[in-house]
């Protein structure tokens, strides 16, 4: 597009999305899993393959093992004549942070986003150990089981949570993957069976009823994979995939009025970094989600109705609810979150879909979705959902005047 | 493995390693050193001291000091959890906690592992003392793992502190040279299913042919089939495939100079050329024609191979055909069916009918 036609800070919406059936050892190829979602997710969104003028992935070549695999996933979207395109070695919610950059630009003006990843094929515990610090953590196999564990232990003894409050989420989480279509197939049937559901509940978000009690109570029995951690607080196994499709205000309006899509509106997104040695900060607390909610604007505008978190432990789930100050409200991981389904590297992105599904399918004004990489919640990304463009007036200092008539 | 009845798909296994030798630097060199001697050394920043030592400040980013101090060698346990089943990668082979241990003296944790013989032995504010290899080797392990205070060493290999040579006292400004390097061996095993496209082209290959997939919508020929067209982002199945000629014409090569890296079988320089197909009507189309990439060449010295040399491929006996090191990488891999493609002494077919088609 011209200079002259540059849209520089105009709110950007995610006008498709699409999310792969969640598998804990796929037979496809991870190119297939791409395929799959990249297509339903420009669908969704009205637009042809053609008309995506920037494509950013995110992926990590030591889960599959295969030199550049990112770049062999590019043959899910159709890259010739050459596209413009970018990749993160990070979860997908990191390419839609680049993506949505672009967009406020102003260069172009739709953006194809996806996160990938078959967690399957490798030994999680050692390729993510690999991605420790190589001198002081590495060499000691610290796998991200054991890391995690540190962390809930400090949070218990700091008082703040017990491990009945560690099992409550879990209980929860799995009463939501009952119903969840994104969850672990055989993890959402095991919690139908002991629930004995079969399929109602699943918003969870509540603590009450003596069923979720029961089912808590049931959790504390199971012995421990890493004290204080049982296997109902770490996340399965996961293969999966998650695509987005994004719209400057302009074309996401023509899109609603030609195709009748529901843009849901990008209103904040923001993400901080933490120091890796887990000894050289106070694990209870999350700095940098906090820095990042309030960067992303959570304080102003309604609160948020619906937070998808990537709590990939229950602990984690606790430290972010506490370090993000969702309020009371606040439904938590309606999807069941990461301890349903874990598809590393897409985890952060389909949080992201799940959030954006909330707004779309329920009814939900304003809804955050939370993203981790690292060890212990190292580093964290908040973005904020909203059903209108009410972001933050800092990203609209050009262009606004047009968009004050549209509101 | 198997290809017999499918019972479920073929699953390949893949392992990947690496030899990493790291430099160390200025400050993990000198801890590293430091443990050769039986100590555990910090490094003060601003008013406090960080253990293990880092460059540079985590809360400031400044650079630390230089000013090496020792510190514990007691220290506490500020949180632990306990690995009832260490792997491999894991500093004992014995039922373990991992720990944060803050030394005394020093304001952050260091992670490492504590062999407290079970874990009820195990608490927050557990006092535990360090021990180190008998032989140090110049590596973070010369620090074996910590014990409670007051255990009894059992292990042979380790020894307390005050066994190996301290620099004396302990003083601040302890001065020793750095360790330059240190190696750590990566190894990882990948295990996934043979994809449904993979296993009709293995299929093929134990047969003597070679199978491709053409899109119905670009025209465009793979080989092997991929159950996609990466061209137009659209899905292809069994019902795409076709049997593709085992003739084509060298469209480029490389002559690979091998140097020596673990796993390098190589000694002498060989040649691996992209061979583009002939089309299944006989013709050689552009469009049409498959490429295959990074194929041997048999009977053909390295100097004789050039561009638009035709060649035809050379099937190694039905009986000696096995496809089982087959992937779903490594697209285009004859190994295990062929033996390489030779010269058919045809006249050379000019690059300008090709041009686009060298990968």
């Amino acid at each position: 597009m011209s200079a002259d036609q540059k849209a520089f800070g105009e709110p950007i919406a995610i006008v498709g999305y699409a999310i792969s059936p969640m598998s804990a050892f796929s037979e496809d190829t991870e190119v297939r899993l791409c395929l799959d979602v990249v297509t339903r997710a420009l669908a969704a969104s009205g637009l042809g393959r053609k008309e995506i003028e920037f494509t950013c992935s995110g992926s990590a070549d030591y889960l599959s093992g295969g030199t550049f695999t990112f770049v062999a996933n590019l043959d899910a979207v159709g890259a010739w004549p050459p596209i413009r395109e970018s990749h993160v070695e990070m979860d997908g919610a990191w390419a839609l942070h680049e993506a949505w950059v672009r967009l406020l630009i102003g260069e172009e003006r739709t953006a194809l986003v996806f996160g990938s990843g078959k967690s399957s094929t490798g030994d999680l515990s050692r390729v993510l150990a690999l991605q420790t610090d190589p001198y002081y953590l590495a060499p000691l196999g610290a796998d991200p089981l054991s890391l995690a564990a540190l962390q809930a232990r400090a949070l218990l003894d700091s008082g703040r949570a017990t491990e009945r409050d560690l099992a409550a989420v879990a209980a929860r989480a799995r009463r939501a993957a009952v119903t969840s279509p994104h969850a672990l197939p055989a993890l959402a049937a095991a919690a139908a069976d002991a629930s004995g559901t079969g399929g109602t509940g699943g918003t969870g978000g509540t603590d009450g009823g003596d069923d979720l009690g029961d089912q808590i109570d049931a959790l504390l029995t199971a012995d421990y994979v890493r004290s204080p951690l049982r296997a109902h607080d770490t996340p399965p196994v996961t293969d999966g995939a998650c695509a987005l499709v994004l719209a400057t205000a302009t074309v996401a309006r023509r899109l609603a009025e030609e195709k009748g899509i529901t843009p849901v509106w990008i209103t904040g997104l923001e993400h901080f970094v933490e120091p890796h040695q887990p000894g050289t900060r106070d694990l209870t607390d999350s700095v940098s989600a906090r820095r990042a909610a309030q960067a992303a604007g959570l304080a102003g505008g309604a609160p948020v109705e619906v937070a998808e978190l990537s709590a990939l432990y229950s602990h984690e789930e606790i430290i972010l609810r506490e370090a993000l100050g969702l309020p009371d409200g606040c439904e938590i991981n309606p999807s069941g979150g990461p301890l349903a389904a874990n598809p590393t590297m897409a985890t952060g992105l389909v949080r992201v879909a799940e959030a954006a599904r909330a707004i779309q399918e329920r009814g939900v004004s304003r809804a955050l979705a939370h993203a981790t990489s690292g060890p212990c919640l190292q580093q964290n990304l908040v973005c904020l959902l909203d059903r209108q463009p009410l972001g933050k007036e800092a990203h609209t200092s050009q262009g606004s005047s047009q968009e004050g008539g549209a509101r | 493995m198997s290809s017999g009845a499918r019972s479920g798909p073929r699953i390949v296994t893949n392992t990947v390693e690496f030899p990493y030798r790291r430099s160390l630097g200025p400050v993990i060199g000198t801890f590293v050193a430091a443990l050769a001697r039986g100590q555990i050394l910090g490094v003060r920043s601003g008013e406090r001291v960080l253990c293990p030592p880092l460059e540079y400040d985590p809360d400031t980013g400044a650079a630390t000091s230089g000013e090496f101090v020792a510190v514990g060698p007691v220290g506490t346990v500020r949180s632990w959890t306990w690995v009832g089943e260490p792997s491999d990668r894991h500093p004992l082979d014995r039922p373990f906690a991992f720990a944060l241990i803050q030394l005394d003296g020093a304001g952050t944790s260091l992670l490492h592992a504590v062999d407290a013989g079970g874990e009820g032995a195990m608490r927050t504010g557990l006092r535990v003392v360090p021990r180190f290899r008998a032989e140090p080797k110049g590596h973070t392990g010369d620090l074996a793992y910590f014990v409670p205070e007051g255990a009894e060493t059992t292990d042979a290999g380790v020894v307390d502190g005050a066994a190996l040579s301290p620099v004396a006292g302990g003083e601040p400004g302890v001065v020793l040279e750095p360790v330059e390097t240190m190696e750590f061996w990566s190894s990882l095993t990948y295990r996934e299913a043979l994809s449904a496209a993979s296993e009709r082209y293995a299929r093929s290959l134990l047969a003597g042919r070679l199978l491709g997939q053409r899109c119905p919508t670009c025209g465009k020929v793979y080989v092997p089939p991929r159950d996609f067209c990466a061209i137009d982002g659209i899905p292809l199945g069994e019902g795409d495939d076709l049997a593709l000629p085992d003739r084509g014409v060298i469209t480029n090569f490389t002559i690979v100079t091998p140097v020596k890296y673990p796993g390098q079988k190589e000694t002498e320089p060989f040649v691996r050329v992209s061979v583009l197909l002939d089309a299944p009507d006989g013709q050689l189309s552009e469009s049409g024609s498959a490429l295959m990439g990074l194929q041997p060449v048999v009977d053909v010295t390295n100097e004789e191979v050039r561009v638009g040399m035709r060649v035809e491929a050379v099937w190694l006996p039905e009986a000696e055909r096995n496809t089982d090191e087959l992937g779903n990488r490594g697209w285009g891999s004859t190994s295990g069916a062929l033996t390489g493609w030779r010269p058919t002494g045809e006249q050379d077919l000019s690059v300008e009918r090709y041009i686009d088609r060298v990968f």
